[in-house]
């Protein structure tokens, strides 16, 4: 590493702690997993992710992951916008509640949730009761459990957007002649859509990897409610660590395939706002 | 506001969504787990938060949390000084390693330690000689611990530092200031409540750690298992009072965290205003 | 009648009164400034024109009609912003073609009118850039155009200067002098610059704490302040409190105050002037400043420090130096009056001769 000369003092000492400190957590461990896949033969590996069963592992994750990332777009974005735009009781509560997902321990999540959506439980049979919906247990219970977790990604990301977007954007849509559609479609969503994808893409990573509160509601029933981390979490327990990292190398394909998409729209987004072409 | 009348019914509608879908998905969980925890009476949740097992893994898990916010200090506050103060070739890179933990399923995380340190590992013999064991006892859960909430203290304080520059620390060290004289007198006022928010979120994160942990862990009741995994033991033995007892000191915890992080942030806003 | 009037027009944000009694009549066909400091409720005015606000009692009036309950877009008027608010995700065709497409023009039509007015601006090749894109001069043009596209009958510009640099600003306001009045539009700008004002303007309205204290076409303004905060405002003036020791000026009343600009002051060599010989008092140096294009001379007389303007072809003086300094005149302001006071020997000349 090169660097330029810099008037102040204390790059070797912060240098030096910060890749010590980076080496055995992280570097190390990311190193053992390289070479320990480097050592894996490749039709074992093939054999193992396309086993039937580490499929559908793979699909219910991504899948109930996408549906609830979705999910909270949508009300990410209605929350994002009556925190930003409109004053009414209990705001500060609603603004301080939003990042329960991070402080909450998502086993204990997990418990709760699960609880609530049985067929007996307080939520669950209202919706067994009138729907025939089963909510725990299946992957509409997942899918409950992903929303929970990805809540503060979607709000967090919009919500400074918002607010920073100078009033006079509207003002010029206005006099121009807008109305109140055109202008959210035309001049507002534009400005939001990039933190838009950005907290889609990192709850939809987020919720891809999620276990803590997934592994309770799921019912674990393989091919159809089975995570793939818990099938990763099966074959360590199994000791057969070929099998979990085979797993584990592809979900850690699939979650830089995500995080690069959100990269790539970002990178082009300011480079049209920046104007660096 | 005068530009036009604001649609009222939309805006009612809008805030009526937004209640109703943290009352379901945030409120109700957490009343539920407070109502379950007291079913049976006061003295049934004595027992079961004061059980000889349940104060270990508190014990446990407040050792593993403490580890990981003094490490996540020291490596933020000498990453995000390192990352801001200078310019030098691979620090996109070290960004990128130093985010990569939180973007990794905490069960990877887990398996990657494993790798590392377990005994088909080329570490294990040479650790093992000097009687260090690391998976499936304490010092696997405390670095699990600390590689989930890796990036916390260093994410909070690139911010702030990069929105100081660096005109400060270069007046004062044309004025002589040493390495820490600068830190002290002049970054860390800085920096103060973003460290102090950063501190909090990486508490939270790591009190809460569950799918990393459970990988670790080897799940010897009083010695391994941290709150989080002794919930898991309880409620998988149908012991459902018990789990939601062990369970309401962990929403306690996050409802503290949800205030201070309110509070820190006000604090900080406040002065950032005076600042100006 | 005017073609934009404001009738008794109040406006309180909150405890905050922006406009007090506003009463505003503008020909059409006029280049109007809003001039006053910050605060002083200029753009409050502009943007209740606009109808960006609703004044809380008063009338305003375009062409005769009220508008009050006419929404902004529904009044004919063009706007440009003091940050052009150019909508970042559009590139400069989209920008100008936006007040069309909402008006459901037809696309043919839309294309002539945006490339009619991207000749006018000058910004030809650029259509498909985006605004980051643009130099600061270009964003204003495109932002005039944006404004003009839908054929407003009147063109309301926030501080259309602030945010360019100085050197591109002189250019910028030449130009949009002459493409005003090229267009005949009635046009209304803020700005708190009076060089500007004085520059740009057929005409002038002097706002100070929500009032309008004087309107009227440059040299009036400035030859007749109406209000001691006109006359304070206007020019670069000097506050002198003890005047009346200056030889040839009499106290006008008991508590007064005069304001003396530059312009209204000589500065000689000792012997310089044969005509001021008698009647001018003698000052030391104390400064002199570079102008680039003339000197600012600042003199000490009874305590005061008083300005005045030499060529810089004059002979020279130095700091130190004891010169003649001979006072024109200066607007003396007695409560809410102003006086213009002349030298005493001036008129005892004209008496004489």
């Amino acid at each position: 590493m090169t660097r330029r000369k810099s008037v102040i003092p204390g790059f070797g000492i912060s240098m030096g702690i910060t890749i010590t400190i980076l080496s055995i957590v992280v570097l190390i461990p990311l190193c053992s997993l390289v070479v320990f896949s480097a050592k894996l033969s490749l039709s074992e590996f093939i054999d193992t992710v396309t086993k039937p069963r580490v499929l559908a592992g793979y699909y219910v994750s991504i899948s109930t992951a996408f549906i609830a990332s979705l999910i909270n777009v949508l009300m990410g974005l209605i929350l994002a916008w009556i925190l930003v735009r409109y004053d009414f009781k209990g705001k500060k509560f609603i603004d301080g509640i939003i990042e329960l997902p991070f402080a909450l321990p998502t086993a204990v999540a997990g418990i709760s949730l699960t609880h609530l959506t049985t067929t007996n439980g307080w939520v669950g049979q209202i919706f067994y009761n009138l729907f025939g919906i089963q909510i725990a247990y299946t992957r509409v219970g997942i899918t409950v459990a992903l929303i929970f977790i990805g809540i503060p990604f979607v709000v967090r990301s919009v919500q400074p957007v918002l607010e920073k977007i100078d009033k006079q954007y509207e003002e010029a849509a206005f006099i121009l002649g807008a109305d109140a559609k055109t202008t959210f479609k035309k001049v507002i969503f534009p400005e939001i859509l990039p933190a838009i994808i950005s907290g889609f893409t990192l709850a939809f990573a987020r919720c891809i990897g999620e276990y803590g509160s997934v592994v309770f509601i799921a019912g674990n029933t393989p091919y159809e409610t089975e995570i793939a981390p818990l099938l990763i979490m099966s074959k360590l327990q199994e000791y057969d660590y070929s099998a979990a990292t085979s797993i584990a190398l592809v979900m850690l394909g699939i979650s830089m395939v995500i995080l690069s998409v959100n990269a790539i729209v970002q990178a082009n987004v300011s480079r049209r706002v920046n104007g660096k072409i | 506001m005068e530009l036009r009348k604001e649609n009222k019914v939309l805006k009612y509608f809008l805030i009526t969504i937004s209640f109703i879908f943290l009352g379901v998905f945030l409120i109700l969980p957490l009343v539920y787990i407070v109502i379950t925890a007291l079913r049976d009476g006061i003295s049934g949740y004595i027992n079961a938060v004061s059980d000889e097992y349940a104060i270990k893994a508190a014990l446990l898990t407040i050792q593993a949390t403490a580890w990981a916010v003094i490490v996540n200090t020291i490596f933020g506050i000498a990453a995000a000084w390192l990352i801001t103060k200078y310019s030098f070739k691979g620090k996109k890179l070290l960004s990128t390693f130093i985010d990569l933990p939180v973007t990794v399923s905490p069960i990877i995380a887990g398996l990657i330690y494993v790798l590392t340190f377990g005994r088909q590992s080329g570490l294990y013999p040479i650790l093992d000689s000097y009687g260090i064991q690391i998976i499936f006892a304490v010092p696997g859960i405390v670095l699990a611990t600390i590689f989930v909430t890796f990036p916390f203290i260093s994410r909070e304080l690139v911010p702030v530092l990069t929105a100081q520059g660096t005109d400060e620390e270069e007046a004062a060290s044309l004025m002589g200031a040493g390495t820490f004289t600068i830190f002290r007198k002049v970054t860390f006022p800085h920096i103060k409540w973003a460290l102090l928010y950063g501190v909090v979120l990486c508490t939270a994160r790591a009190m809460g750690e569950f799918g990393a942990v459970s990988v670790l862990s080897g799940h010897l009741r009083g010695k391994t298992n941290t709150l989080p995994l002794y919930i898991e033991l309880l409620y998988q033995g149908y012991d459902f009072t018990g789990a939601f007892a062990a369970s309401s000191i962990l929403v306690v915890l996050a409802v503290i965290v949800l205030i201070l992080r309110l509070v820190i942030e006000n604090k900080g806003n406040k002065e950032l205003d005076l600042n100006k | 009648m005017g073609y934009v009037e404001l009738k008794n027009i109040n406006k309180h944000f909150k405890n905050f009164h922006a406009s007090k009694d506003i009463n505003i009549s503008i020909e059409k066909g006029r280049l109007v400034a809003l001039l006053g400091p910050s605060g002083s409720g200029k753009t409050t005015i502009l943007r209740m024109i606009a109808g960006l606000e609703n004044p809380d009692s008063g009338e305003i009036l375009i062409d005769g009609k009220v508008v009050n309950n006419v929404p902004g877009s529904e009044r004919g008027i063009g706007f440009v912003f003091q940050n052009y608010a150019l909508f970042r995700y559009m590139n400069v065709y989209d920008n100008i073609a936006f007040g069309l497409r909402v008006k459901k023009v037809p696309e043919a039509k839309i294309k002539e009118r945006v490339t009619e007015l991207i000749s006018l601006i000058d910004c030809e090749g650029l259509e498909k850039r985006y605004p980051s894109q643009l130099s600061g001069g270009q964003r204003q043009r495109v932002a005039f155009a944006r404004a003009l596209a839908p054929n407003p009958q009147i063109l309301l510009l926030d501080e259309p200067f602030a945010a360019i640099d100085a050197k591109v600003r002189l250019e910028l306001r030449t130009w949009l002098r002459e493409m005003i009045t090229k267009l005949g539009i009635t046009s209304i700008f803020v700005t708190h610059d009076q060089d500007e004002a004085i520059e740009v303007a057929d005409e002038i309205i002097v706002t100070n704490e929500g009032r309008v204290e004087q309107s009227g076409n440059p040299q009036e303004l400035y030859k007749n302040p109406a209000t001691p905060f006109v006359a304070r405002f206007i020019g670069n003036s000097v506050e002198v409190k003890n005047y009346e020791k200056f030889r040839y000026f009499e106290k006008c009343s008991g508590d007064s105050t005069a304001y003396l600009r530059p312009e209204f002051v000589s500065i000689f060599k000792k012997g310089e002037s044969v005509q001021f010989a008698n009647s001018a008092e003698e000052a030391v140096v104390e400064d002199i400043i570079f102008r680039g294009s003339n000197l600012e001379v600042r003199v000490r007389l009874h305590g005061n420090l008083i300005s005045s303007i030499r060529s810089i072809n004059d002979s020279e003086i130095k700091v130190g130096e004891t010169v003649d300094v001979f006072i024109y005149r200066l607007y003396v302001v007695a409560g809410d009056e102003v006086v213009l006071a002349t030298n005493t020997s001036l008129q005892d000349e004209d008496i004489v001769i």
